[in-house]
């Protein structure tokens, strides 16, 4: 006997469209983030933007460009996420070979997770402090050193939930080989997990770049273009910051250009890599 | 790959190696817990000259915050990311899980090819960006249309009821954040479901149950330690959220009542009032007493939602 | 494989490092024709007054370079006292805490606060015809007693609320607007708080029932000389005869200039703004300030600031030689 019209069918339309609704409104949120930066910044986007540091007057509406700060950004952000990555690839494959189940790894996990959830103003004030000690003014390197601390968590909690779905016969295949279990997760297990590590990176790198709050104090800001570790540097998320901050409108358009020029790259890093990923690929046992 | 056989000599080299490597390695695993009690001791050193003086309790419930009259009541900020953050996790938990879902379990590869990326980009979007984006549309939208709506549909509950005549509140700060948690859910939950064998799946649909009876009470179950990490995930960002929130919330010293009122989260208190820090002495101890009560509401957080999900680790094995 | 981009990565790094190391220039070499490198950062209201003195001041000195930055007031000041910066940019007063700790100030121009409502305020005619008076603005930023724009015109008929918005970041501008209120700190101010300046005027321009607080160049437009779009200028009924007088309105940014200038506008809310540094400056530093209290100031009228009188520069003249 069947009933045309059970009960259950009912709560599967109900949830698919439930889902599906869900699934519209992430999608168009993104399409009004992105379509409201563009429609205001695109308008002031202009090729000196790109190529030009600021000349005198930029911030009364006179020319020149913010390379200084995406340029400034991009080593921030490099550099931060360079340090953050020698750190953190080391770790998390300390923390998936060796101490996978144990109370100690469960509390290195635990502080890696509290780090994550601290403010970057936080950071930002704990590195501002740290540098006055040392006597490092406001420069590329306290902005590196911060970025660094800040995206650390980020990366190693990110790579080593990525590892954890190692599957285990490869890293049993390479044990019972006779190899080490350092070097199994050397030369193993980072090898199948690289498109996974990649993306850890990324996430941390596109933390690191958006963040004011964090190089406000450490950073500094500067109109030259970055050419020393020990000099201010400018970034991105400053720029739209000040801009905003000027009493001419013009300039405060720019800031939108700004913004956009910080959500493109960031884009075009993301792709860049995931096509990365995609060639990193072949090394991966499927 | 390593040889099959090795002389004795190269096996003792690889195995020293092996244990130098993992000693040496050691140390870098110390140094998370150590950044947090540094980073708390370093807090509360600052933070002294005001802990020391007025009792934990006379600073939580204190409701006045005049910090150059002495008055260091950290009620209202204490309430104010309390409000933000739970609204914005009731907003951002459900569509994020039901979204996880259906890319998991229905969508067909194409769209789920599509949405990886867009959820890696929704993820990556500064959080200026948002804050830009908060201030244009989502604040002329809670202040024209979410909030009138909300009084004349729901106004017999305090809730919904505001005399914030703005957008600026906390419903304008808990929708941005929202947005900016969501990906994260979106992205470990998917992960998650995926994980899950398809062969359970399969059994289950074998005996008559639909996708979704399917879901509910055969992936769900297995899942749900996963996903509650997700939301653990989602909320520690939303926790760590500075600038897009401080730009649309509002920013009233106050212990707010309603969705639609202004109000001052922690982490705003500091960003706002850093640079003040030198000139009124007590002021930046009062401004470390706020990030350490905030490491320590992270703190806390973690460890609970940790031993919650040990424990259902255990019972589910 | 994994380990030799490690390697690489290492190497480039160090290479990074060494060559960056090398190229920090010391801050001040008197003997050579100037050179050196100048660290500002601080108030926003200084920030686009201090980016033109940097460009006249390169002009005339190009081996002189500039590292500026905005981020308030007290950024500026605690910058400065950290030896983080070499000037601050405060845009208040300096207190006695702060000097204590070493602030050695200058004040370099005037700017003044203007208060602001949108141009479609319900009651707009009455307050351009009436003003409003220091009394009214305590009973509304203060002490809330004055909730009702009715209550501010006279007309008791007039229901409609007043929203009052002040800044939510640590600025001058909300000090200097509290300590014209009874002398208060930004901290008593009631009303919505919004971040910078600029959001002021927009929160105030968006809101019929709006009333702000801007500083001058954030008022009014840079180019035409009128009010922001959107918000328009309230008259400081001074002398409280509830009537504005026709010097008590501003319509034109140069009328307020002038109005500060003269100092017919009271003060606070116009204000010195300050250079602030650790001690009394020396060698690059202390020539550069010295250029702006002279050559400095023929750029300040057109930056949209009020210069000092001759007694102030010649007080802050003294104080810097």
């Amino acid at each position: 006997m069947k009933k045309h019209w059970h009960w259950r069918h009912l709560e599967e339309t109900l949830a698919r469209g439930l889902m599906l609704l869900s699934f519209a409104v992430v999608a168009v949120s993104l399409a009004l983030i992105l379509g409201t930066v563009m429609a205001r910044g695109l308008p002031s986007l202009d090729w000196a933007m790109l190529t030009q540091s600021p000349k005198g007057g930029y911030y009364l509406g006179k020319e020149g460009g913010i390379l200084n700060a995406i340029l400034g950004s991009l080593y921030l952000a490099g550099g931060g996420t360079l340090l953050a990555f020698l750190f953190s690839l080391p770790l998390s494959l300390y923390l998936q070979t060796y101490v996978r189940r144990s109370s100690w790894g469960h509390f290195v996990r635990l502080g890696l997770d509290v780090l994550w959830g601290i403010p970057s103003i936080v950071y930002g004030a704990f590195g501002f402090m740290v540098m006055l000690a040392i006597g490092l003014r406001a420069s590329l390197l306290g902005g590196v050193l911060v970025l660094a601390l800040l995206e650390m968590p980020i990366m190693t909690r990110a790579m080593d939930e990525v590892l954890q779905m190692m599957p285990e016969e490869l890293e049993q295949a390479s044990l019972a080989l006779g190899a080490t279990r350092f070097e199994t997760a050397l030369r193993v297990v980072s090898r199948q997990m690289l498109p996974g590590i990649l993306t850890a990176v990324l996430l941390a790198f596109g933390r690191g770049i958006g963040d004011a709050a964090s190089v406000l104090f450490t950073a500094g800001y500067t109109d030259r273009l970055p050419t020393s570790l020990l000099r201010p540097a400018a970034s991105l998320p400053l720029a739209v910051f000040f801009q905003l901050g000027t009493p001419y409108p013009e300039v405060q358009q720019r800031a939108y250009a700004a913004a956009l020029i910080l959500t493109v790259l960031v884009l075009i890093i993301s792709l860049g890599s995931r096509w990365l990923a995609g060639r990193l690929g072949q090394f991966v046992v499927k | 790959m390593p040889h099959l056989s090795s002389p004795p000599s190269v096996l003792a080299a690889r195995q020293r190696r092996e244990r130098l490597t993992r000693r040496g390695l050691f140390f870098l695993t110390v140094f998370p817990p150590l950044l947090v009690v540094v980073m708390a001791a370093v807090l509360l050193g600052r933070a002294w000259p005001i802990l020391g003086q007025n009792s934990l309790w006379a600073l939580m419930s204190g409701r006045v915050w005049k910090p150059v009259a002495g008055q260091f009541g950290f009620l209202p900020f204490l309430s104010g990311t309390l409000w933000v953050t739970l609204a914005a996790l009731v907003l951002a938990v459900p569509p994020s899980l039901l979204t996880a879902i259906y890319l998991a379990e229905y969508a067909r590869p194409p769209t789920r090819a599509f949405m990886k990326p867009v959820l890696d980009l929704l993820a990556a979007i500064p959080s200026v960006v948002y804050g830009v984006w908060g201030v244009i549309a989502i604040v002329p939208w809670v202040q024209h249309t979410l909030a009138p709506f909300c009084r004349r549909a729901f106004g017999f509950l305090p809730l919904f009821r505001s005399e914030n005549p703005t957008g600026f509140s906390i419903m304008a700060g808990a929708i941005v954040l929202a947005v900016m948690v969501a990906p994260f859910i979106i992205a470990v939950t998917y992960e998650v479901f995926r994980a899950v064998p398809e062969g359970m799946r399969q059994a289950s649909l074998a005996v008559g149950a639909t996708r979704w009876q399917t879901i509910r009470h055969v992936v769900l179950p297995k899942t749900l330690a996963g996903v509650l990490a997700g939301i653990v995930l989602g909320l520690s960002r939303a926790l760590g959220e500075t600038m897009a929130v401080l730009m649309v919330v509002g920013n009233v010293v106050q212990v707010p009542r309603s969705l639609f009122d202004a109000a001052y989260p922690l982490p705003a208190l500091i960003a706002n009032n850093y640079g003040e820090m030198m000139s009124i002495p007590l002021y930046d101890a009062a401004l470390m007493t706020a990030a350490l009560i905030l490491l320590v509401i992270v703190l806390m957080f973690n460890v609970a939602a940790t031993l919650v999900l040990r424990r259902m680790k255990a019972r589910s094995q | 494989m994994k380990s030799q981009y490690v390697g690489l990565a290492l190497i480039a790094l160090v290479v990074v490092l060494a060559s960056a190391c090398g190229q920090a220039t010391p801050a001040i070499r008197p003997e050579d024709d100037l050179q050196g490198v100048i660290s500002i950062s601080g108030a926003f209201a200084l920030y686009p007054m201090m980016q033109r003195w940097a460009e006249e001041f390169h002009k005339v000195h190009p081996g002189v370079e500039f590292d500026i930055s905005a981020g308030g007031a007290g950024k500026g000041m605690t910058d400065a006292l950290s030896g983080a910066v070499d000037i601050g940019m405060v845009s208040r007063e300096v207190s006695d805490e702060e000097e204590a700790q070493g602030a050695y100030w200058v004040p370099v121009v005037i700017d003044a606060v203007f208060p602001t409502v949108s141009n479609k305020n319900p009651v707009l005619d009455d307050l351009l015809a009436k003003g409003i008076s220091q009394d009214t603005f305590i009973k509304i930023f203060i002490t809330g007693e004055v909730k009702t724009w009715g209550q501010v015109v006279g007309r008791p008929e007039i229901t409609d609320e007043i929203h009052p918005f002040t800044r939510a970041d640590a600025c001058g501008a909300a000090d200097v607007w509290a300590k014209y209120l009874g002398g208060k700190k930004q901290e008593d101010l009631l009303g919505i708080a919004v971040s910078g300046d600029p959001g002021l005027v927009d929160a105030v321009a968006k809101d019929p029932l709006g009333l702000g607080y801007n500083n001058l160049n954030y008022a009014y437009d840079a180019e035409s000389g009128r009010p922001v779009a959107g918000v328009v200028v309230v008259p400081i009924d001074r002398n409280g005869n509830g009537v504005a007088e026709a010097d008590e309105l501003l319509e034109t940014k140069s009328e307020a200039q002038e109005a500060v200038a003269s100092g017919r506008y009271p003060s606070p809310p116009a204000r010195p703004l300050n250079l602030v540094t650790k001690g009394k400056p020396q060698g690059l530093v202390q020539v550069f300030l010295e250029w702006i209290l002279t050559d400095g100031q023929q750029f300040v009228g057109e930056a949209g600031y009020i210069p000092l009188s001759s007694e102030q520069l010649a007080e802050a003249l003294r104080k810097v030689r």
